[in-house]
């Protein structure tokens, strides 16, 4: 049992790969607006507070690496905000925090730009967790 | 003793780092190594830092290993994806080199080489989560090798970038991977480094592992300037470009403050140790250590 990634499940199928491409036409105008997704078709929007992690230049999935700037501005873009500084002050918000202690999976480049909803269907990802009881994100293996 | 033995014994550790040239010279490495052989219980190589093409870490590593010293390379996720990790790790591994510090690694657009792709495939978390499973005997594919490295790893700590509260969770997420060591950026600002070695207390983190503090020696008020204008993540108080700016010998002043520094370090409690990043002033660390009286 691998818990640092999902392992990739091989070539998909030609009704995955049409219907995907309907499912992912669905999930731009769902996700594309309300969180800015990025398509990588692992989702972890649930995690990070629905603000996709993904429009981090280092595509980042567990937190802010060590560059931002005085203000919460992007290492590489300075003209940016960090992402996951937003993603840390609205997971206070919404006390979302505890998501933030989980180390996420590493990422199967082979879902890029397919649909993340139906990804959870044909169980190439984990499904995505809505919410837990726990609080504290020290507390959270 | 090697560095995993000492941070068994409880001593104060000292850690410094080595920039390694911009060519394939290898006597310039052997030329700094004499300034770390006493009082030295680590010694950090960068890989390509600020995005800089230099001398490979790993085979620096092995010039200093045949110097004497211990080296600690470290890995970043720049510039390869996690192929190249894990052949990379298992090449130093072969050449015996027992300690890795894994780091995200800066953006390509602050080097010499702008147009790079950056690779990212993981990020430091997962590196180590993946260098933690190497150990075991693993590759991250699950598929089991015949001879397992033993690598000591340490990770990488801003205490002074914000948000604060998620530093100290992205650190405990760092030691719950696997990081026994934790080297942190330079501290220029001791207030609020202390704010950061208090929570860090409070989760109990600095048990888990050892917190070597950055300690930087400057040689001009130009230099902190500069890098609290362009280097991002660093903080720097403004008694010490005041005190540079008024000192009539800047150097002297630059290696007062640098043990000023690390006599208060020794004072906090959870620091295990200092990590020394004498930038392109390599020949000033004995001295340092001397002053500090580090020297054993």
């Amino acid at each position: 049992m691998n818990t640092l990634f999902t392992r990739d499940k091989g070539k998909p199928k030609y009704w995955e790969r049409f219907l995907s491409r309907w499912m992912l036409w669905g999930e731009n105008c769902v996700k594309v607006p309300l969180f800015g997704c990025q398509r990588c078709g692992e989702c972890i929007l649930s995690h990070t507070a629905f603000i996709c992690s993904q429009r981090c230049p280092k595509r980042l999935r567990n937190g802010p690496c060590g560059g931002i700037r005085e203000g919460g501005y992007c290492e590489a873009y300075p003209e940016r905000r960090c992402v996951w500084y937003r993603i840390y002050g609205r997971a206070r918000w919404m006390h979302r925090l505890a998501f933030l202690g989980r180390i996420e999976q590493i990422h199967n480049w082979n879902l890029e730009k397919t649909s993340a909803w139906l990804n959870v269907f044909t169980k190439r990802i984990k499904p995505p967790t809505l919410f837990i009881w726990k609080k504290d994100p020290y507390d959270v293996a | 003793m090697t560095l995993r033995e000492k941070i068994e014994t409880g001593k104060f550790l000292v850690t410094a780092e080595m920039g390694p040239p911009q060519s394939n010279s290898g006597d310039v490495l052997r030329k700094k190594a004499v300034y770390f052989q006493k009082g030295v219980d680590g010694v950090n190589i960068t890989d390509n830092q600020t995005a800089i093409v230099r001398l490979s870490s790993i085979a620096s590593a092995k010039i200093l290993l045949d110097e004497g010293l211990e080296p600690v390379i470290q890995m970043t996720c720049r510039d390869r994806n996690r192929i190249a990790l894990q052949s990379d790790l298992l090449g130093a591994s072969a050449l015996g080199i027992e300690n890795v510090l894994c780091l995200t690694g800066d953006f390509p657009t602050f080097g010499n080489h702008p147009e790079a792709k950056p690779v990212f495939d993981l990020d430091s978390v997962q590196l180590i989560a993946m260098v933690t499973q190497l150990n075991e005997g693993r590759f991250l594919s699950g598929e089991t090798m015949k001879l397992a490295p033993h690598f000591l790893i340490g990770g990488g700590a801003n205490p002074f970038a914000e948000p604060l509260e998620f530093r100290v969770l992205r650190l405990a997420k760092k030691i719950r991977a696997g990081a026994r060591f934790i080297q942190t950026q330079p501290v220029f600002d001791l207030e609020r480094f202390s704010e950061w070695m208090g929570l860090v207390r409070k989760h109990g983190l600095h048990e888990k592992a050892a917190i070597l503090a950055g300690v930087m020696p400057v040689k001009s008020a130009k230099a902190l300037l500069y890098m609290q204008r362009d280097v991002p993540g660093v903080r720097i108080h403004h008694d010490y470009i005041q005190r540079m700016e008024k000192a009539d010998s800047p150097q002297e002043e630059g290696i007062r403050i640098a043990v000023e520094i690390i006599e208060e370090l020794k004072n906090i409690e959870g620091v295990r140790g200092t990590h020394l990043m004498p930038l392109l002033w390599e020949s000033i660390a004995p001295r340092i250590l001397e002053e500090s009286g580090l020297l054993h």
